[in-house]
């Protein structure tokens, strides 16, 4: 069974992107033993940070893994292959890791981090391409053809392959959403966020997926409950996005912001340690998109822990 | 429910069942949300409209003489709080309009909205 692609995006920044990407990656493997590669195309390399930290980030790159690395290589012309840039492990729970370590692994998490270094190399692939009167799009479209080639073989080993992209429509965003059988876009209850989600819509719809409602999977994330927020909620499920799929509504919270600061490379925590007050949102946002996975293939997914 | 312990499943059922009830009555925004949760299809009694119509949910729906309807029997004071509480007008703005301007205002803004806010693909 080929993984799900997903990729995690919003033309508007500060919407909870990477924290959404973790806490669903956690999640889907926690809850549904589900195996999870985490690709990072965001240069602010946040979800990478948050699952391997800072040292971790940078002693991926010191090892040849990530995102700048697969970019050289395209850039080398090499063939392509994306399994050497990945870190196997990028488990932050201590149930997932002993499950690993007595041989029955249920739910796995792998990382191909990003690293700040991506963007120059982004940069300076962009300046390459266009010296030789190459454009955005044909750029984009043969990193999309080549990340197609380097990841086809790690679909077979992961359930779902979770895309965290940048906030904007470079080529290397633009390829990575054109890679994704699924969108999950995060959003915050405001105008300014519901205005960027909209753009997300039609340059999605107009350039990549003219069928994106159906497979949409929208999150309200960073909730405070005010009434004016909780307007906005209400208008972004009943007027602007009512034909989209619809995960929790996942609060403002230091919990949140907790659980995204792993203390070390080499430090775990217990589901519940790590997401404390808001553990049952993890929870409902894996079952949640579980059934849009189900809706979406036609494999329905079994719960493996409570 | 420890002062009851003698409840029968089902009439523990039936208390929160008045319960809501009373709620709904009392209260007709979560009347509207728990209808609307529902896919149920609110319906305006005056004494709620300015608590429980959306100007945005009206104007998206596209016909403009519902619209027109619902927000042109309302009062005065009403329909400022709705054009205030949606944040469709300021106190400024609404300065010296009679309820035909401010009905007026309410549809253009709100229809404007909607239109800049909801995707022009789908």
């Amino acid at each position: 069974m080929a993984a799900l692609t997903a990729a995690i995006a919003n033309l508007k920044g500060g919407v909870g992107k990477s924290t959404t990407t973790v806490m669903l990656a956690d999640g889907l493997a926690y809850y549904y033993g589900m195996n999870v590669l985490v690709i990072d195309l965001d240069p602010q390399a946040n979800s990478s940070q948050m699952l391997l930290t800072e040292q971790g980030v940078q002693a991926a790159s010191d090892q040849g893994k990530g995102t700048h690395h697969l970019l050289a290589s395209f850039m080398a012309g090499k063939p392509p292959s994306a399994a050497p840039f990945v870190m196997p492990n990028a488990v932050t729970l201590e149930e997932l890791r002993l499950a690993e370590a007595q041989d029955r692994r249920q739910g796995w998490i792998s990382s191909l981090p990003a690293h700040p270094q991506l963007r120059l190399r982004e940069l300076s692939l962009e300046e390459e391409w266009y010296g030789k009167s190459g454009t955005p799009t044909t750029l984009a479209d043969a990193l999309a053809k080549h990340f197609r080639e380097a990841f086809a073989p790690l679909q077979s080993i992961y359930d779902i392959i979770l895309l965290d992209c940048p906030p904007h429509l470079s080529p290397l965003a633009r390829a990575g959403l054109a890679l994704a059988d699924a969108y999950i876009t995060p959003t915050i209850a405001d105008s300014v966020s519901t205005w960027g989600t909209k753009q997300f819509s039609d340059w999605v719809g107009k350039f990549i997926a003219p069928d994106l409602p159906s497979r949409n999977f929208v999150l309200i994330t960073r909730f405070r409950d005010t009434k004016y927020a909780r307007q906005v909620a209400s208008d972004l499920r009943e007027i602007y996005l009512k034909d989209r799929w619809f995960g929790p509504t996942i609060p403002e919270s230091v919990h949140v912001l907790n659980a995204m600061d792993r203390a070390a490379l080499d430090s775990y925590n217990t589901l519940r340690g790590k997401y404390a007050g808001v553990t049952g949102d993890v929870r409902r946002l894996a079952e949640r998109f579980t059934d849009f996975m189900t809706q979406r293939t036609g494999v329905t997914w079994q719960k493996v822990r409570d | 429910m420890a002062e009851s312990p003698g409840l029968t499943p089902v009439e523990y059922i039936d208390r929160f069942f008045d319960e809501l009830r009373a709620e709904v009555r009392a209260n007709p925004k979560l009347a509207a949300r728990l209808v609307k949760a529902l896919g149920g299809n609110v319906v305006f009694e005056d004494e709620a409209k300015a608590d429980v119509a959306n100007p945005y949910s009206l104007a998206a729906e596209g016909d403009k003489a519902r619209f027109f309807k619902i927000f042109g029997a309302m009062k005065l004071g009403d329909l400022k709080k709705v054009l205030k509480e949606n944040n469709l007008a300021t106190r400024v703005d609404m300065t010296g309009k009679n309820a035909d301007q401010l009905v007026d205002m309410l549809y253009t803004r709100a229809a404007r909205k909607v239109h800049e806010r909801k995707s022009s693909m789908f």
